[in-house]
């Protein structure tokens, strides 16, 4: 029965069934499955959707929709995770988001999700992203990592207003801090106070490991 | 005014009446069942007004289509626009093509191929080439870069637009961010033209308040609004094109609704801004060939309601003046004039809009010139097929050089490049192996050294400028969103003498 929903689970993730891999995720919590194990065959599943478009055998549709089914299915798993008390490992907790006037999603999508497939920890806050959310969620998560995407130029001065918001807060040297997007360059990024750059999201996963040194 | 281009000759057409008609009641339909959303109150008020069913829980409005087709009829189906030179004017619409320059939100390096931010004077500097190429009918908002050193993000547009005002009498256009919209119409009438402005949906289906909101001060303003789908199919609209073009669609033809219904009759121009996404990098797939079979069917459906298209951006993916960056731009170009658009956006931008430069405009123009010798077709009369003469010259030792008929016509008749290498490989290889790169970038110093703006600001048309400009600063800088370290070298570049104008 274990196996069956982990599996099932798992094959939900890779062939993008969102309501599937939800309904399996319920399951797996009725059947009280250690949620800690289910987990990882979750980040297991995605990892290998991941893996396969760096490869280049898969393409972003299939990432987005591995990423919304691995969604329907984690807030389930988190809260059983919660309820029980069990201890999750992960490298790090990331908050991430796109700034506020932006409302381009994708290239935080394929961040988070290849950061999830990595293992670690991502709340991703979504786009049009205010600095006050996004200090309040590094307080409220304890995150590791603060990950900002802009794809305008125009927006992409919203970022520095988020690393100078974490600073007056006295937050700034509790996160390593790392941006990216259409409008970003390594010069913006070294600037405006950030962590780290990197344009691509396979480069961002390994951006990410380099800031918290593993 | 400027004539550009006439099409003298049936648009390409590829949709049959079958399926224009299809993508016709489609779009209608999106519009009545699934409607779009506008985040602005006053919008939303107007189309209730007006016979939509507003739902306030989610702002969207759905439109009846007797509203909407009667919109689509109240915008006229040609008009002239102000330049600031009024030999610069033009008539958008019919047969007419007119070209205008792109941007980039950097300038590249010619020898490293690294983006760059520009200075002013290289942003200057650009603006007079591109006021001095003859192709470059329109130089539109945001060209040639989003911004140059020194300046804050927020004061982007306006010291764009005043750069452009200053250092061209060409139309221009300007756009909207933080309100600058305001400051731009400001400095528009200060200087006796017009602008056109836009508002763009932001697909899939929605209008947020800055795009409505620069909607009713252009058309208030009396301006000319573009309304832009910029889908990326697959992405914020369905993959296939012909679902792609029924939801870019249904979002103009909402922005039509509202502009209509703020002022009758209010100038438009419909503008397919979409581009196949990229499915490994998410990025817009820049000189893909989908945006020609897009761009082709959608100049075909808005030929039909009689309203001017703008189109056919001929954005290369390449990130060099190369080979690549050549054909992307050919083929989109060249396929968006012979199908019907009357604007097509081309000089200066490589990798999409994230770099552009003054010497490959250079480059564009000459390919311009070709398709606009495309365009004017082939004309046939007595003179031309010069009967008289073929009998008068016969056969050989006959020939027509000597002919004062070829004198007259050969001109007419035959494009003449100004960069692209044309010398024969003796000329070539004694010229110094010149290609056009190489060319363009003689050109582009020739311009600089001699082109003069007709005519420069008049002395109170500078103060009044500078005045707006002020204001500007003053405005966002009390908003706080000019910070202190901006604003000191904000400060400081004004003081240079490549600004004589603080």
């Amino acid at each position: 029965m274990d196996t069956e929903i982990i599996e099932g689970l798992k094959k939900a993730i890779k062939e993008y069934d969102t309501e599937k891999a939800a309904n399996l995720a319920k399951r797996a919590v009725e059947e009280k499955l250690d949620p800690l194990k289910v987990l990882n065959a979750m980040t297991v599943a995605i990892r290998e959707v991941g893996d396969a478009f760096g490869r280049g055998d898969l393409w972003l549709p299939d990432l987005v929709g591995a990423a919304d089914a691995l969604q329907a299915a984690m807030p389930i798993i988190e809260e059983e995770i919660k309820r029980t008390g069990a201890k999750r490992e992960s490298l790090g907790t990331v908050v991430a988001g796109t700034v506020f006037g932006d409302i381009h999603s994708i290239g935080k999508t394929m961040v988070c999700t290849l950061l999830t497939a990595e293992g670690f920890k991502v709340h991703d806050l979504g786009v049009n992203i205010k600095a006050e959310q996004f200090v309040e969620a590094i307080d409220k998560y304890n995150a590791d990592i603060l990950a900002m995407s802009a794809l305008m130029t125009m927006t992409a001065p919203e970022q520095k207003k988020v690393i100078e918001r974490l600073k007056k807060e006295g937050l700034r040297d509790k996160v390593k801090i790392m941006v990216g997007g259409g409008a970003i360059t390594e010069d913006f990024a070294r600037e405006i106070g950030a962590d780290g750059y990197d344009p691509t999201a396979p480069g961002a996963v390994k951006l990410a490991r380099k800031l918290i040194g593993k | 005014m400027l004539k550009g281009f006439t099409r003298n000759f049936k648009p390409l057409e590829i949709l049959s009446e079958g399926e224009l008609e299809a993508i016709h009641r489609g779009t209608l339909s999106v519009l009545r069942k699934t409607g779009v959303r506008f985040e602005s109150k006053k919008a939303l008020k107007l189309f209730e007004k007006n016979g939509c069913q507003v739902d306030y829980t989610d702002n969207r409005v759905r439109f009846p289509e007797g509203l909407v087709e009667e919109c689509l009829r109240k915008c006229p189906s040609s008009f002239r626009v102000k330049a600031r030179n009024p030999k610069n004017d033009m008539i958008w619409g019919g047969n007419t093509v007119y070209f205008q320059a792109l941007s980039g939100t950097r300038s590249v390096d010619l020898d490293t191929w690294e983006p760059k931010t520009p200075t002013r004077k290289e942003y200057y500097d650009a603006i007079t080439c591109l006021d001095a190429l003859e192709n470059v009918h329109i130089i539109p908002w945001y060209t040639p870069w989003f911004g140059f050193k020194n300046i804050p993000s927020v004061m982007a547009m306006p010291e764009g637009l005043a750069a452009r005002l200053r250092n061209s009498s060409k139309f221009t256009c300007s756009n909207y961010s933080m309100g600058c919209e305001v400051f731009n119409i400001q400095m528009a009438k200060a200087v006796g033209a017009e602008l056109r402005s836009s508002m763009a949906a932001s697909p899939p289906l929605t209008f947020y308040e800055d795009a409505v909101e620069n909607a009713f001060r252009t058309v208030e303003a009396g301006f000319i609004l573009l309304i832009t789908s910029g889908s990326v199919y697959g992405g914020t609209s369905p993959a296939t094109i012909a679902g792609s073009l029924i939801s870019g669609n249904a979002e103009i033809m909402a922005g039509i609704v509202l502009a209509q219904l703020i002022k009758p009759g209010t100038r438009i121009i419909v503008q397919d801004f979409s581009f196949p996404q990229n499915m490994r990098s998410g990025s817009p797939g820049f000189g893909a060939i989908e945006i020609s079979l897009h761009q082709v069917a959608f100049n075909q459906i808005w030929r039909r309601y009689k309203i001017p298209i703008d189109g056919g951006v001929s954005y290369p993916g390449s990130k060099k003046i190369d080979y690549q960056a050549g054909y992307e731009k050919a083929i989109i170009a060249l396929i968006g004039a012979l199908s019907g658009t009357n604007t097509i956006w081309i000089q200066g931008a490589m990798y999409g809009e994230l770099a552009f430069h003054p010497v490959l405009a250079i480059i564009d123009d000459d390919m311009v010139g070709m398709i606009g010798r495309f365009l004017r077709g082939i004309l046939v009369n007595d003179e031309t097929m010069a009967l008289d003469l073929i009998d008068e010259v016969g056969p050989i030792p006959g020939y027509y050089l000597n002919k004062e008929h070829t004198r007259k016509w050969w001109k007419l008749e035959q494009f003449i490049p100004r960069v692209a290498d044309r010398l024969t490989y003796p000329e070539w290889l004694k010229g110094g192996k010149k290609d056009c790169l190489s060319l363009a970038k003689e050109r582009y110093q020739k311009i600089l050294s001699t082109h003069k703006v007709d005519p420069p600001l008049t002395q109170s048309q500078e103060e009044e400028i500078e005045r707006i400009l002020k204001e500007a600063r003053k405005y966002y800088r009390k908003k706080g969103l000019i910070s202190n370290a901006e604003w000191e070298a904000y400060m400081e570049d004004l003081k240079s003498p490549d600004y004589p104008y603080a």
